[in-house]
């Protein structure tokens, strides 16, 4: 049985695609209330292992717990109540507004049509984000950083426990980053348990309370006192050296390429 | 204008079309003028009038209004479960299926020609569905171009057929894929009227679905709605009511994609919206379509070219303006 007090508790979880072994017995968890950040080097299996919490690619070997519930066993209405989940990249087709955006992120609590109740669970998660002026504006002429805060928000008015985000910061300019986590330290703040992948650590280390690394088919949970200043470590990781510059305290990590 | 006024005319105005469709045609005796001498100065026979009336235009108009409706409502479910502004029923190669088999009926008499023409639309909507499938994915390009080589197959079975079947038996076939709209009679209403209500109903009740639907896979599995399910049930209902109109109405080529566009330049893309507006619109806009082919010489053109026309410019001009997902 799943512990009840973990967010997310993974058991001997194996997984592949067709020959290409991606996670291979790993065993990790993920702490209720907490902004954690998955990080690795690209193609080690962060986007499969952020899916397959999400409920969208099914495991055969091991166990995935959430809040307790075999992950497997949810029904997709189910999930939907627990895990929201933000794709890396979001291409709409119909020029639908920021409202009906937003308020299919109820999908899960409505049958055929729309209540008053989720209508107004809609405007809160605008609310929430700070995006409260664009519900009328038409979604597919956002920028970039738009458009992922109205998908946040769409996550967001599904009233999901955890939060899952794939790369949320892949398109967006250097100061939407910071906004963008700002925004999630926000909402971790307010209750809500947020895994995000990322590919930046020094942003992870700047905004993260808990850091997990994919590397060799293994989430690796960084030492107790893992930091900036950690390049040991991150070196084995990213197998390449790195650099710590101090900074007001901090380190902002470099890699050097000599 | 309006758009609440532009919504309320669009409800509203349908049954004065109708009734005004019922004095446009050929037969004078229900010309607007036979009605005011019938109803002032009783020159004329009921009987006459009422055989004109509602022996031949009436079961035409109805039919004519349900099939425009139902390839709008169609079209616009089939463009949003495939996230494909390009796509209608007559893309997915359900006219050329149900040409084929239409032929296939009348040129051998297996079986009835409706039936026929509704279970090879069925197989020819199938079979774009399942070769652009892969890897549980349908992109918008592999989507045409499967749609393109099913119609092209179906057209080149129906060439066949034409070739070895007797010149009267290829005149038939040649006006039912021309769209028969004339030939309508209160029995092929009733014949398409249960699997059109069956089809429709089903959409209508799935239309704010259609707007999850429309934001992809991933995105509708983590808010809580099973996708491949869903698009299932809706490819089905779409297909069993657009492929029954098109068995008794012809093919009619294109409408299906044309209006839901106009309804979304309208009223915007919010699918919970638009599919009543698409089924009065699209059945008010074709009934139009078809008052004046039936007036604008002195014989009948057909409706299917007529649309074709009009459809075909539409189409190149949406190609062009969507630039959207060809990539994937």
């Amino acid at each position: 049985m799943g512990q009840i007090d973990k967010a997310i508790l993974v058991r001997n979880l194996s997984f592949a695609y067709k020959d290409t072994l991606i996670l291979s017995k790993v065993n990790t968890d993920i702490e209720i209330g907490k902004l954690s950040f998955i990080l690795g080097k690209n193609g080690s299996g962060k986007s499969t292992f952020l899916r397959i919490i999400a409920g969208l690619l099914p495991y055969h070997a091991g166990n995935v717990y959430i809040l307790g519930k075999e992950n497997s066993k949810l029904s997709v209405a189910e999930r939907a109540k627990i895990i929201g989940f933000l794709n890396q990249q979001h291409k709409a087709v119909f020029p639908f507004t920021v409202e009906e955006v937003v308020l299919t992120g109820r999908a899960g609590y409505i049958n055929f049509l729309p209540k008053e109740k989720d209508r107004r669970a809609a405007f809160i998660a605008l609310e929430k984000v700070g995006i409260t002026h664009l519900q009328k504006r038409i979604y597919t002429e956002l920028s970039g950083g738009e458009q992922q805060l109205v998908m946040i928000a769409r996550v967001l008015a599904q009233e999901p426990k955890i939060l899952l985000l794939d790369e949320p910061t892949a398109h967006l300019d250097f100061i939407n980053q910071a906004h963008l986590l700002t925004l999630l330290k926000k909402l971790t703040n307010e209750g809500l348990t947020i895994v995000s992948v990322l590919h930046d650590p020094n942003l992870a280390f700047l905004y993260g309370d808990d850091f997990l690394f994919i590397k060799d088919y293994q989430v690796i949970r960084a030492p107790n006192n893992t930091s900036s200043w950690s390049t040991e470590f991150l070196r084995t990781i990213y197998q390449n050296n790195i650099d710590a510059i101090p900074y007001n305290g901090r380190a902002l990590l470099i890699p050097n390429m000599n | 204008m309006n758009k609440r006024i532009l919504k309320i005319l669009i409800f509203a105005l349908p049954l004065p079309v109708i009734l005004a469709s019922m004095f446009i045609g050929p037969s004078q005796t229900a010309s607007p003028k036979a009605l005011y001498n019938f109803i002032f100065s009783n020159s004329l026979s009921p009987e006459l009038l009422q055989s004109v009336l509602f022996g031949v235009r009436l079961p035409r108009i109805l039919l004519t209004f349900i099939t425009g409706g139902t390839l709008a409502v169609s079209g616009c479910s089939i463009q949003a479960i495939f996230r494909n502004p390009l796509t209608d029923p007559y893309i997915l190669g359900l006219s050329a299926g149900a040409a084929f088999g239409a032929a296939l009926a009348l040129a051998f008499f297996f079986i009835p020609v409706q039936l026929s023409a509704f279970l090879f639309g069925l197989l020819a909507v199938g079979s774009s569905y399942f070769m652009a499938r892969k890897n549980k994915n349908v992109s918008i390009i592999s989507l045409i171009l499967s749609g393109i080589v099913v119609s092209g197959i179906f057209t080149a079975l129906l060439t066949i057929v034409q070739y070895y079947t007797d010149p009267f038996k290829l005149q038939s076939i040649v006006h039912w894929t021309m769209g028969n709209l004339h030939n309508a009679n209160w029995s092929k209403l009733q014949s398409s009227i249960v699997p059109v209500t069956i089809g429709i109903t089903v959409l209508f009740f799935y239309r704010w679905r259609l707007n999850v639907l429309a934001l992809g896979d991933d995105e509708a599995r983590t808010a809580g709605i099973n996708p491949d399910k869903d698009k299932l049930i809706i490819l089905v209902a779409a297909t069993l009511a657009s492929s029954s109109v098109v068995a008794v109405a012809g093919v009619i080529g294109l409408y299906g994609l044309i209006v839901p566009h106009m309804v979304r330049m309208m009223f915007g893309p919010d699918n919970a919206q638009s599919i009543p507006l698409n089924f009065f619109f699209g059945g008010m806009f074709l009934l139009i379509i078809d008052n004046f082919s039936r007036t604008i010489s002195g014989f009948e053109l057909p409706i299917g070219a007529f649309t074709m026309l009009l459809g075909a410019p539409f189409f190149i001009f949406l190609l062009k303006k969507t630039n959207i997902g060809w990539d994937k």
